[in-house]
């Protein structure tokens, strides 16, 4: 599994959608790195890229609505890297539609998926949790 | 070249290890070549633009490699794949990304471009100065080289107002 406990930021909400998309990614990767026919995958690349593109829309927003709700001074900034990650995205779902969900393609994508999820949480989304305990802790 | 503009991807790797994989990272010597070329089978070149001009060629053994993105993927890694070559590509641009960070808090501001993977020990890529710095780093599973040269793209006047 992908996920540590390090990861946590001490928001329950956001923390059980960073899980989500730990899992899902995790169980991407493990479906498109398994032996066997390359065909047969192809399913579960498409259910995974629907789920980001809906779910990242869903958990950004509660992400962003939080930050603005405790006052986040990097709202701004963090809302930039998420529209990049939405861009990202969005530009493999064009590339697949052009080249087809070849295996080298769909790879690479897993990849960057899983790079940028690890900084992302691990890294950015810790901010959040260090400003919320500099506050006193209310969450 | 200043060695000072080593420090950033120092520290950027460091971090980067220490986030991404748990590993800490010892740095070696500093050492100088007269070329750019892969020191170990799997590489990444990173051009750098702006205040600064040149590249950076982040190199690892297959090994290593693998077992870093076994690290990060949490499951068995054991082929030099496309989803590997994009991890080991986004872990370099990520640590470049860094480093232009504190490079443009030191007043260069820089660009980096998207990395390119250079697989075996034959490429030998363009310098822009003279000699390329290598620092070894040392980690549990392994031991990686960033090579690095880099020129200032004018001559800086520095303003004492």
């Amino acid at each position: 599994m992908m996920w540590k406990e390090k990861y946590r930021i001490g928001v329950e909400a956001v923390d059980n959608q960073h899980k989500e998309l730990f899992h899902r990614v995790s169980d991407f990767l493990r479906a498109v790195q398994r032996k066997g026919d390359w065909s047969e995958k192809i399913p579960k690349v498409k259910e995974t890229l629907a789920f980001m593109q809906e779910y990242v829309i869903v958990h950004f927003r509660d992400e962003e609505d939080y930050q603005l709700q405790i006052g986040f001074p990097e709202y701004e900034e963090h809302k930039a890297v998420h529209a990049r990650f939405r861009e990202m995205i969005n530009q493999y779902a064009v590339r697949f539609a052009d080249e087809g969900f070849t295996q080298n393609l769909v790879q690479e994508f897993g990849g960057k998926l899983m790079t940028w999820l690890i900084v992302h949480v691990a890294d950015m989304d810790q901010r959040i949790g260090a400003y919320v305990r500099e506050q006193g802790g209310r969450v | 070249m200043k060695v000072e503009f080593v420090e950033p991807f120092v520290k950027a790797a460091r971090d980067v290890f220490q986030l991404m994989m748990d590993l800490d990272v010892r740095r070696g010597g500093l050492r100088a070549s007269e070329e750019l070329i892969p020191s170990k089978d799997a590489s990444v070149a990173i051009a750098v633009t702006g205040d600064l001009l040149g590249s950076i060629l982040y190199s690892f053994p297959k090994q290593m490699t693998l077992d870093m993105v076994e690290i990060m993927a949490g499951m068995p890694v054991e082929e030099m794949d496309s989803f590997v070559v994009s991890a080991l590509g986004e872990v370099a641009n990520i640590i470049s990304g860094n480093a232009v960070t504190y490079l443009n808090s030191a007043n260069y501001r820089c660009n980096i471009f998207p990395p390119q993977i250079v697989l075996g020990r034959d490429t030998a890529l363009d310098m822009v100065t003279p000699k390329a710095l290598i620092v070894p780093f040392q980690t549990r599973i392994g031991e990686f080289d960033i090579m690095i040269t880099l020129k200032e793209a004018n001559e800086r006047v520095e303003a004492l107002l």
